[in-house]
């Protein structure tokens, strides 16, 4: 008789070590989380369209109930609601960067919420602060190059090439380089 | 958001969309390629004693690429339980780097199989995951503890040819008087019964002694749940286990040949034999053994007697019940010498029931039938050891059964 593996926290060391152990995870997943729900908040408040902030409020401050009370399943439905309401935004013609922001910020909590998630199984002896370190360089990088790429986006305007085209062909390049990467890498 | 982007021709939805694109791009192109973990268990005993401490040792080697995060998980059998350390650990591990990890377990009697280690593999951003298996098989057996029984008196009415310690109901030499017959020339001087010899003139006479032989011994593990379960939960099944496994240890030890049935949802059957090696087999059979209910094997009607050889001891430990004086009277008949060992069911369950003095009615009239009923067996000429399992097993055995009882050392019984 086997059990399956568990993802159950581990038992040793308690959950006040687990957290302290991944404090600068958490710290920067609440500025993720006040940067994604502050944007949109704001964005949305320029646009005079004030009924919906209320709601980023407390989408924000149930995104960090949620994690507190160890509720994953509730950071996927935030990163969606924010998208949503990034895109609606956009939509609505309000403002682009902070909508951009807001979205950037869904992502990026979204994604520290899972890694503190999967942080938490780790065992007191595993090199958390390292891990931690990599992965929040490695995330840095990301959403700084994906800000730089979005909000040069907005501001380039190409006269001679449609801008869908460039991104479509953009888009393209990234996959046909990715593939030949994946492909030399196997020799 | 790029499909919203190209529907509505606006590039904001696309730039919307830049950053989960390089998100994803980042991910999937540090994806580990080839994911190749082997890994190897040592377990610092592999035969331990219940909940003894066992340090398992883990090494895992990367013969792959470079794993950013890999959450390693050793499935621990569910009955062990861990004492020290952890059997998960999440890290990262570079192209043919190997991690060792060490944690303590510790369980009750069974045999326990530790098959793979699960590994978790991510990206750094977690955008791919694969889980794979690492076969790194190891086994643990936790025995029953058997304790050293000084002597087991039996007498079977068929012994082996080979010299042991039973009395083989035949003269020759050893240890105790068997007769006197005439004297014949050889016989050692000191053999000689004197006080015989001065009653006749012509003739002399010598004084024989009983053989001492190896027998043939069929213990019956009896693991039925109506004859071991009790309310709450309890069971007399481990004390059972126990003290088949000191009957079987200190039958081996005196040199008989030794088989085990394990009579509960399914029969299971240990082969005879003889030695350590036979006690081997017997504590692994005994370490697997669970109790189990079944309509075929409910009662000890179906129990397989011709398994042992004719005429040979059979040791049936077991609780138990009614139904069992006929199976027990019938294995008498053909000629089987029967030892019963009982751990005693009604004083074991009033250990734990209130003190009151319902408890304690109830408790005198089941104990008065469970007396009526050993006597019973004890008059079809079977061998009783009624074994109150608050007093050490060896103890019991020791007063009772050291020495064989005064109606069955008459010769042809």
């Amino acid at each position: 008789m086997l059990q399956p593996p568990s993802l159950a926290k581990h038992p040793a060391g308690g959950e006040d070590a687990a957290e302290s152990r991944i404090i600068m995870t958490i710290v920067a997943m609440v500025l993720s989380i006040l940067l994604g729900t502050g944007s949109l908040v704001i964005g949305y408040s320029q646009a005079d369209f004030t009924d919906p902030v209320r709601w980023f409020v407390l989408l924000g401050l149930g995104w960090l109930l949620a994690h507190w009370q160890k509720w994953y399943w509730f950071s996927p439905i935030a990163l969606f609601v924010t998208i949503i309401a990034a895109g609606y935004g956009v939509w609505r013609e309000f403002s682009t960067v902070w909508m951009i922001l807001g979205a950037l910020g869904g992502l990026l909590g979204w994604d520290l919420s899972d890694f503190a998630r999967r942080l938490s199984y780790a065992a007191p002896t595993d090199d958390v602060q390292g891990m931690q370190r990599r992965h929040l360089e490695r995330a840095g990088i990301v959403a700084v190059l994906g800000l730089g790429l979005a909000l040069l986006s907005v501001y380039i305007h190409i006269t001679r090439l449609a801008f869908e085209v460039a991104v479509g062909l953009i888009l393209l390049a990234a996959l046909g380089l990715t593939r030949l990467v994946m492909g030399l890498r196997k020799y | 958001m790029i499909l919203a982007g190209i529907v509505t021709v606006r590039g904001e939805f696309i730039a919307l969309a830049l950053p989960f694109v390089v998100y994803l791009l980042a991910g999937f192109l540090r994806s580990p390629d080839e994911i190749k973990l082997e890994a190897t268990r040592h377990l610092s005993n592999e035969r331990a004693s219940p909940n003894s401490d066992i340090v398992v040792t883990v090494t895992v080697m990367n013969r792959g690429s470079h794993l950013e995060e890999v959450l390693l998980e050793d499935v621990v059998p569910v009955d062990l339980s861990l004492r020290v350390g952890l059997s998960r650990h999440l890290l990262t591990l570079p192209k043919g780097a190997s991690y060792t990890f060490t944690y303590t377990v510790s369980g009750p009697r069974g045999g326990y199989g530790f098959e793979n280690i699960s590994a978790k593999v991510n990206d750094h951003l977690a955008v791919t995951s694969r889980r794979v298996q690492i076969e790194a098989k190891g086994q643990l057996f936790v025995f029953p503890p058997v304790m050293r029984l000084r002597r087991v008196a039996i007498r079977p009415r068929r012994t082996r040819v080979y010299a042991g310690s039973i009395p083989a109901r035949a003269g020759g030499t050893g240890m105790e008087f068997f007769g006197v017959r005439e004297y014949q020339p050889g016989d050692p001087p000191r053999t000689i019964n004197w006080r015989a010899s001065a009653r006749h003139e012509e003739l002399m006479y010598s004084n024989e002694f009983q053989q001492e032989r190896v027998a043939d011994v069929g213990i019956v593990l009896d693991g039925r749940l109506r004859t071991n379960q009790f309310a709450h939960g309890y069971s007399l099944f481990e004390y059972s286990v126990q003290a088949a496994a000191a009957m079987a240890d200190a039958l081996l030890t005196q040199g008989n040949r030794v088989g085990l049935l394990v009579y509960a949802s399914f029969l299971r059957w240990t082969l005879p034999g003889y030695g350590k090696v036979q006690r081997e087999r017997i504590l692994h059979t005994l370490a697997h053994a669970q109790p189990g209910g079944s309509e075929v094997f409910s009662d000890l009607e179906h129990l397989p007697t011709r398994l042992f050889p004719s005429e040979s001891q059979i040791v049936l430990v077991s609780p138990l019940t009614e139904d069992d004086l006929t199976p027990l009277v019938q294995m008498r008949a053909q000629g089987y010498q029967v030892l019963v060992v009982s751990p005693n069911s009604v004083n074991f369950e009033l250990s734990y029931l209130p003190k009151d003095q319902y408890a304690e009615l109830a408790g005198r009239v089941v104990r008065m039938e469970r007396t009526l009923l050993l006597h019973k067996v004890q008059r079809a000429g079977i061998q009783v050891l009624d074994w109150d399992v608050t007093e050490p097993f060896d103890l019991v055995v020791k007063r009772k059964l050291s020495r064989p009882p005064a109606w069955l050392r008459a010769v042809g019984r």
